[in-house]
């Protein structure tokens, strides 16, 4: 599986010849936000794009079909959102992704009935992995229930298989991401008898003083982070104030290099949810650097493509040119969005040249899998903890069946 | 009860809120001197640390003269923002002002983001994050250290406000009719008290962001700063140190102790009910002159 991304270039490039240039483009619509709450990591992912369109396009497109990505901000604004949409469609977009929950959210029910395939990966509705109920929707990588859940299963092992009496302190930014995985946490807290602790604290999550006083005096024995970006940093001198060693310290996936670098020696230690393969001798990542900014033709600066959220953005947009890949084997005639639906709905333990874990899409589940890794930074690099895996998954499962029929209703 | 914790939580609250208290203090300079509730002032301490971070990153100086000479390169922009674009607004009806001042915290906030990138910056001042402890209360010294500098910034206005020029402005506070009458030059007044709160604002941006980071969050604290100088008196230099105190220890133990109650978000409802029953009950602030003059 690791060289099917590879095998996939290598057959776009040896096979299309004169059929490229007769094959229409396909175009992507990422509304995103570029300017606001996510732009700690747009950037990236759009650098990311860009990329790999240029690099599978330099060899002949997929499967002759070039591919081009259309960007336009919305400052996180679900009105925005909705105008970027609605142009990107009339502009004969096929696949659409927003990289922002309230965007999403507002995106989502247009995307579900003009029949547009929405992307949707990591952020937005959790429930949206029900492939039954949400067909269109394809958010391929694990939920933020996933999340919790692989991360407390993490904690069982780490606690001799058992989590009866471990005091696990959730400290999240009081905002629906952060309340989003603690209904898992409750199932799981009940199942296991374990003992868990939520704090919250304010948005933007820069002033987290008197949380980590109460974190302090609950005395975990991990603590469970949900916070974005820059809010690590902060956690992670907070935890030093409190004399709380890091290596308790297990944060959701959006924690990257950067976040690392400024937690000045920090940071050792800290452990992250991984969705994807941070190591820069990935295959895909060198040949990009090799094949696109060896020829100069980069989306960015090349250091860029060191970054956590570049190696993310790679394995979103490479699942679904695989998913393109699939549809055009399929098809006869010009792609549709419901090509690429079927294209995605058939991908089998595809990893992404060892970027992720190996995922399956079927029709009734579209969220891959949902599994995880655990990373911790060893003072240099990320230093893989587990391999690939997924926990509680009937939990994770009956939960998002639960919000995903009061969608239906 | 746990006392131990309380004090904890109303000692922390209060060393933040004397971080609040420098930044309300540039508002209160800029009010005193033109009336204007200046609503950049969060996006001047987001780009006096983002001067900061320029000055010691891309030219390769030393934090300690890369403060200095932030402090004054803010001191020019100030005076640049008051000559050129607010001098302009002069006679015209409050709200174009204020309208002018948003338009400058969104464009500061726009070409930050477009210089130095959405992600996060760090600001390190050298000082340890290792815990300390007065007594059992354990205490931030990155805080502690700004609310030291917070109390020496407010010292040094109350000194200057004793200097001729220092009396001048406070005469331009008072009556700028009359100053201008007795010879007095108001604009170059008021242009001195943007600088002078452009640089307090650099001195604030720097030790938040050293505590948060640097980044376009930072302008934020616009809404805290602009509640403590509405409570402390818009014209009061003395209010804005004790409402930040005030505000800081009512957040922080209010918080400290309903958040895990009520499941999170009681800190801003503190800042939020604070700034709305100040405005309710007394508008001049704990401190402020009763019969302040809007020009």
């Amino acid at each position: 599986m690791k060289i099917k991304l590879l095998s996939l270039c290598a057959v776009a490039a040896c096979s299309l010849g004169t059929i490229a240039q007769s094959q229409e483009t396909v175009k992507f619509g990422l509304c995103y936000d570029l300017s606001r709450s996510y732009s700690f990591a747009t950037p990236s992912f759009v650098q990311a794009a860009e990329d790999l369109a240029t690099l599978v396009n330099d060899k002949g497109g997929i499967e002759g079909h070039k591919v081009e990505f259309l960007v336009q901000d919305t400052a996180n604004e679900p009105q925005r959102g909705i105008e970027c949409y609605e142009s990107y469609k009339r502009e004969g977009v096929l696949i659409f992704d927003t990289m922002s929950t309230p965007v999403s959210q507002a995106v989502l029910p247009r995307a579900m009935r003009d029949g547009n395939v929405m992307m949707q990966p990591l952020v937005g509705r959790g429930d949206a992995i029900v492939g039954d109920v949400f067909d269109w929707i394809f958010p391929v990588g694990p939920t933020y229930w996933g999340q919790a859940a692989n991360a407390m299963d993490y904690i069982k092992q780490q606690s001799g298989g058992s989590l009866e009496d471990t005091k696990v302190a959730f400290v999240f930014m009081d905002h629906p991401f952060g309340y989003e995985p603690q209904p898992v946490l409750e199932e799981i807290t009940k199942r296991e008898n374990a003992d868990i602790r939520f704090f919250p604290f304010p948005l933007p999550g820069v002033d987290q003083s008197s949380v980590w006083s109460q974190v302090r005096r609950y005395g975990p024995d991990w603590v469970l982070f949900w916070g974005i970006s820059n809010m690590h940093v902060v956690a992670a001198r907070e935890m030093r104030r409190n004399g709380i060693p890091m290596e308790k310290y297990i944060g959701v996936n959006w924690v990257s290099k950067t976040d690392i670098e400024n937690m000045g020696g920090l940071g050792k230690g800290l452990k992250r949810s991984s969705v994807v393969d941070s190591d820069l001798e990935n295959p895909l990542r060198q040949e990009i650097v090799d094949k696109v900014y060896g020829a100069g033709k980069g989306a960015g600066d090349v250091a860029g493509t060191e970054n956590s959220y570049y190696m993310v953005g790679l394995a979103l947009y490479s699942i679904a040119f695989e998913a393109i890949r699939i549809a055009a084997e399929q098809t006869d005639g010009p792609l549709t969005a419901e090509a690429i639906k079927a294209g995605y709905e058939s991908i089998r333990d595809f990893d992404n040249a060892g970027l992720t874990a190996a995922v399956t899409v079927t029709p009734e589940d579209h969220g891959g899998g949902g599994k995880t890794r655990i990373e911790s930074w060893d003072g240099e690099t990320w230093v893989q903890e587990t391999d690939w895996f997924s926990a509680y998954d009937d939990i994770v499962w009956s939960i998002a069946r639960d919000a995903a029929s009061k969608y239906e209703d | 009860m746990d006392w131990i914790l309380f004090l904890e939580l109303a000692a922390n609250g209060a060393v933040t809120g004397l971080l609040y208290a420098m930044v309300a203090i540039s508002i209160v300079l800029i009010f005193k001197s033109s009336a204007v509730p200046n609503l950049a002032q969060g996006a001047l301490v987001m780009v006096g640390a983002y001067a900061v971070l320029a000055f010691s990153d891309w030219l390769g100086l030393p934090m300690w003269l890369a403060i200095p000479a932030a402090m004054v390169f803010m001191f020019g922009l100030g005076i640049g923002i008051e000559r050129h674009a607010l001098r302009r607004l002069a006679g015209q009806p409050i709200i174009m002002i204020l309208m002018m001042t948003l338009g400058l915290d969104i464009f500061l906030r726009g070409i930050t983001l477009a210089a130095f990138g959405g992600s996060a910056r760090r600001m390190d001042l050298g000082i340890s994050d290792d815990p300390l402890f007065v007594g059992q209360i354990l205490m931030s010294r990155v805080h502690l250290t700004g609310a030291a500098v917070a109390l020496m910034v407010f010292a040094a206005l109350v000194l200057f406000f004793r200097t001729r020029r220092g009396i001048r402005l406070r005469a331009i506070s008072n009556d700028y009719v009359a100053s201008w009458s007795v010879g007095i030059g108001v604009e170059q007044g008021v242009a001195l008290s943007w600088a002078l709160a452009a640089v307090i604002s650099t001195i604030a941006g720097v030790f938040w962001g050293a505590v948060q980071g640097v980044d376009q969050s930072l302008s934020l604290l616009l809404l805290k700063s602009l509640t403590v100088a509405v409570l402390g008196g818009l014209d009061s230099l003395p209010g804005a140190i004790v409402a930040g105190i005030l505000l800081g220890v009512l957040e922080s133990v209010v918080s400290g102790y309903l958040d895990p109650l009520v499941g999170g978000g009681s800190r801003e409802l503190v800042v939020a009910v604070t700034l709305i029953l100040t405005v309710l009950i007394r508008p001049h602030g704990l401190f402020g002159d009763r019969s302040v003059e809007r020009i």
